[in-house]
């Protein structure tokens, strides 16, 4: 008995002498994660996570990006889309009759360890690509979506077609690269900014590459993708924390934060407390509630952007009832969008008029809309061939409305509205939480979900057509992201012709007719844009957006 | 004893292997693929398949277990110690486990001790006072501890002495963001501190530790006092007792004799807890943010991560025979019948 009052006296001793910990100092900043990089290479398991891709876009750079547009009214740096600036890549010329871009790479370029950025680089990190060595072959996959030369699906039946050719990616000399096209792509430049298409510093892969694993996945995995970024990895404790600190050697100068800690805490209410208390200086990821309760909290700011982050509904083309277009449009009809943007975004989101994120380039609102109209719901309901929901008892297990599981904060309140609404005009909704990943597999794999809700999947890809080439072409036709298992004559003739499309004005029309259609089938049903929302000290400065979401660290100032 | 042991230890094995089987098989019938969480930016036919094989997901299940086994020609397996590599983080799983099981058996082993330690004494006072206030309050106590699940005491202990009374750390994990870790050499943070001659490092994790363990001994003393209080109680109505009492036997010698006999139910509870919480602290680390087995265990179930299920079954089974061999030892020192 003695013993343990000794010990419970000395914790509690310990515990009020050290009081907190003061995490900020001059130049760190800790942001707290829901999670943190499970892996960092591109091509590894965990490129899909978006906790993995922000140490990727840190520690990695890329050939191109997107300049600068300005702050929004809430103090975030956007990028805009209709410029594009070198980034490694110092000038650039395209030939439209070879197809071939010739980059110019930028000089003096540094890696972590000192290594010089040259064009040997940008081979090694196409041929790794190419080579789709990694269990998720995402460089291989951009490449193929922006038409780059020799990127065909051959590759996985045909070993030999893995082999890079000069007339595909060439190093003309030490600064010097060119890339061919096998057919004109507007996306080339979008797709050349997503961090699947960064690039490596060969010389530190090379070194960690061994005879099983020529191209330094697990290196990546688990140390580090050597790159020519801002930050380069300091301490990494998968399921704890990365710390990363600032390359000295950066082309863009040395970054304004020397270290930033990433430390896991994956109850949100927790990262709202240990930041209302000031001892860290960054979070995201907490409910549009607790985001909320954070405005007008002293030394704290919220700041946020309507970027691409959607609500939108899934129902299955070849599952019934939902091949019937009149029954998809009457649900359409029912959906309260202003009471989910009120009581489930807290007013930070918008009605959504298209199935293209609004920034887009390439977006137009299509002339058909479904506003919250409950009376021609039951009319259409009725046209569909089942007034007031008589004979849709019949498909119960169509009806559940499935959601991911881990998303019950946040989506749990909006799915609650969306069975009342649907109940109100005589549809039988019942709500199917299931984990992350099996509604992955179902969504994207099987396509066998009837009836779903989604806010997390979205296309990062800069692009109207990137959008609809995922999501809204055939499956068979390379629509790759398509839940709905939607499939169109018309949207699968025309996509191959935007693509192709140099007049950017035709091509707009082309993409503008196509997500019109969509919308005319309901082919997903848009309903908010919502918010991508951050928490931060009033010292922090300098937050920027990417498609991504990933936070871009180099931006960032302490004051 | 020694046969007795040998014979435990035999079972114990034996239910390791049908154990390992069992758990390669069923995880195999979860309702999603692995692979198609894999390829999540890219999910065509081509990547699906690519993942598919990598993950040798398109062999045969028997060749499929081979591998895991080590018994077929593709590279070490369990025979020989090898875990495999997570198909999430591309670690080898024994490195994980050895990293995150650690952390859990530290907050487990303290909290379990320190529950021990509070809980026998308390549930003797309640079985020694029938029916007085000090019994009553026993019971309640129980009752309330017991009762309450162990995230929301966790979280309520974040909000009231992190949160408004500033005097615990933060929930950030074992050490704060600003402390350096010493080097792994046993995995036990407070082992290691000491090793490395670091007393504020050991001090710091003693800190962290406070409200985690503070939330579980709270938890678990509930059951652990009721079953106590119930055998001594039941124990000090015995013949045995009662006799003792009239040969005149001081009243602390009769409750020690009482206790002895109460003990050996009360430590198969334990035993049961801990194994038990060995997966079971997951809600808790998740509230501190502490990286331990439960919470590597959850997300790879929830990844649908097959080695890394396997790992964690096979190596929280293996010590939870283990505790219950030890427990059945303590058991057979109680009550020397048990051997025979």
């Amino acid at each position: 008995m003695r013993s343990f009052t000794s010990l419970l006296c000395a914790m509690t001793v310990a515990s009020v002498v050290a009081g907190p910990a003061h995490a900020e100092t001059a130049k760190t900043i800790l942001f707290l994660a829901e999670d943190v990089p499970s892996g960092l290479d591109i091509d590894g398991a965990s490129a899909s996570i978006t906790t993995s891709q922000t140490g990727m876009v840190n520690i990695m750079e890329p050939l191109f990006g997107y300049a600068n547009k300005g702050v929004n009214a809430s103090g975030i740096m956007v990028p805009d889309f209709s410029k594009f600036e070198g980034r490694l890549v110092d000038s650039w010329e395209f030939d439209p009759k070879t197809l071939i871009w010739t980059l110019h790479l930028r000089h003096g370029v540094k890696g972590c360890t000192g290594n010089e950025f040259t064009a040997k680089d940008v081979v090694y990190t196409y041929q790794r690509g190419k080579s789709v060595s990694g269990s998720t072959p995402v460089g291989w996959f951009l490449a193929n979506v922006a038409s780059v030369k020799g990127f065909t699906a051959d590759v996985f039946k045909n070993p030999a077609a893995r082999t890079l050719n000069p007339d595909e990616v060439k190093a003309v000399d030490d600064y010097t690269v060119t890339i061919a096209q096998s057919e004109p792509n507007a996306l080339f430049l979008p797709v050349l900014t997503i961090f699947g298409t960064y690039i490596f510093d060969s010389t530190l892969m090379k070194a960690h590459a061994t005879d099983k694993d020529p191209w330094a996945h697990d290196y990546a995995n688990n140390v580090s993708p050597a790159s020519f970024g801002p930050y380069c990895v300091e301490r990494w404790e998968k399921n704890q924390e990365i710390i990363f600190k600032a390359n000295p050697n950066y082309w863009r100068g040395k970054p304004a934060i020397d270290r930033v800690i990433m430390r896991r805490v994956p109850q949100s209410s927790n990262r709202l407390v240990i930041l209302r208390t000031g001892q860290a200086q960054l979070t995201q990821n907490l409910t549009p509630r607790e985001f909320d309760s954070l405005r007008g909290a002293p030394g704290l700011k919220v700041e946020g952007v309507e970027g691409n982050e959607s609500l939108f509904m899934i129902m299955n083309f070849k599952i019934k009832p939902f091949d019937n277009i009149k029954l998809r449009q009457a649900i359409a009809y029912a959906i309260p969008t202003e009471q989910i943007i009120k009581t489930g975004y807290f007013g930070q989101a918008k009605p959504w008029h298209s199935i293209v994120p609004s920034i887009y380039p390439g977006y137009a609102e299509t002339p058909t809309q479904y506003p919250y109209d409950t009376a021609k719901a039951k009319a259409t309901l009725a046209e569909a061939g089942y007034p007031d929901g008589k004979g849709l008892d019949a498909f119960h297990d169509s009806f559940q409305l499935t959601y991911p599981a881990e998303k019950e904060s946040t989506v749990g309140p909006i799915v609650n509205i969306i069975q009342s609404a649907l109940r109100q005009v005589g549809i039988p909704a019942t709500l199917n939480p299931i984990p992350l990943a099996q509604f992955g597999d179902r969504t994207l794999v099987k396509r066998d979900l009837p009836f779903a809700l989604n806010d997390y999947d979205k296309a990062i890809g800069v692009d109207a057509g990137y959008t609809l080439q995922l999501f809204f072409v055939s499956p068979s036709k390379g629509g790759i992201a398509n839940e709905s298992d939607y499939s169109n004559a018309y949207i699968d003739e025309t996509w191959p012709k935007a693509r192709v499309e140099t007049d950017p004005a035709k091509r707009n029309a082309l993409l503008a007719s196509m997500q019109e259609q969509a919308m005319k089938d309901v082919a997903l049903l848009p309903i908010v844009e919502f918010k991508t929302q951050y928490a931060l000290s009033d010292k922090l400065t300098g937050l920027s957006w990417q498609s991504d979401s990933s936070e871009r660290f180099f931006d960032l100032k302490l004051q | 004893m020694g046969r007795y042991i040998v014979k435990r230890v035999a079972v114990g094995l034996v239910q390791l292997i049908g154990l390992t089987v069992a758990v390669f098989f069923l995880i195999r019938l979860l309702p999603a693929d692995p692979a198609s969480r894999l390829v999540g930016m890219n999910p065509s036919r081509e990547a699906y398949e690519q993942a598919r094989h990598q993950l040798g997901l398109d062999q045969p299940l028997l060749t499929q277990l081979g591998a895991y086994l080590g018994v077929s020609s593709s590279g070490a397996g369990l025979l020989e110690g090898d875990f495999g590599t997570s198909w999430v983080t591309s670690s080898p799983v024994g490195s994980e486990i050895a990293t995150y099981l650690p952390v859990t058996l530290e907050l487990v082993t303290i909290s379990f001790v320190i529950a021990f330690l509070v809980s026998v004494p308390v549930g003797m006072v309640g079985a020694l006072n029938p029916g007085r206030r000090s019994d009553k309050a026993v019971f309640v106590y129980g009752l309330f501890a017991g009762s309450q699940p162990e995230f929301w005491w966790g979280l309520l202990f974040v909000y009231v002495f992190f949160f408004t009374l500033g005097w615990a750390p933060a929930p950030l994990g074992s050490l704060s963001p600003m402390t350096s870790p010493p080097p792994a050499i046993t995995g036990f943070l407070t082992i290691d501190s000491l090793l490395a001659g670091q007393p504020d490092v050991f001090f710091e994790a003693l800190q962290h530790l406070v409200l985690p363990v503070a939330t579980l001994v709270f938890v678990l003393s509930g059951p652990i006092v009721k079953m106590v209080r119930q055998n001594m109680a039941r124990a000090l109505r015995s013949d045995f007792v009662l006799y003792a009492n009239c040969a005149g036997l001081p009243p602390a010698r009769v409750a020690r004799y009482a206790l002895r006999a109460a003990m050996a139910p009360s430590m198969t509870l334990i035993g049961i807890l801990y194994g038990f919480m060995l997966g079971g602290a997951v809600l808790v680390e998740n509230v501190f943010s502490l990286p331990g087995i439960g919470q590597y265990a959850v997300r790879a179930v929830l990844a649908y991560d097959y080695p890394a299920i396997q790992g964690v079954v096979l190596v929280i089974t293996a010590l939870s025979l283990v505790v219950y061999l030890g427990i059945d030892l303590i058991h057979a020192a109680i009550d020397p019948r048990i051997v025979h």
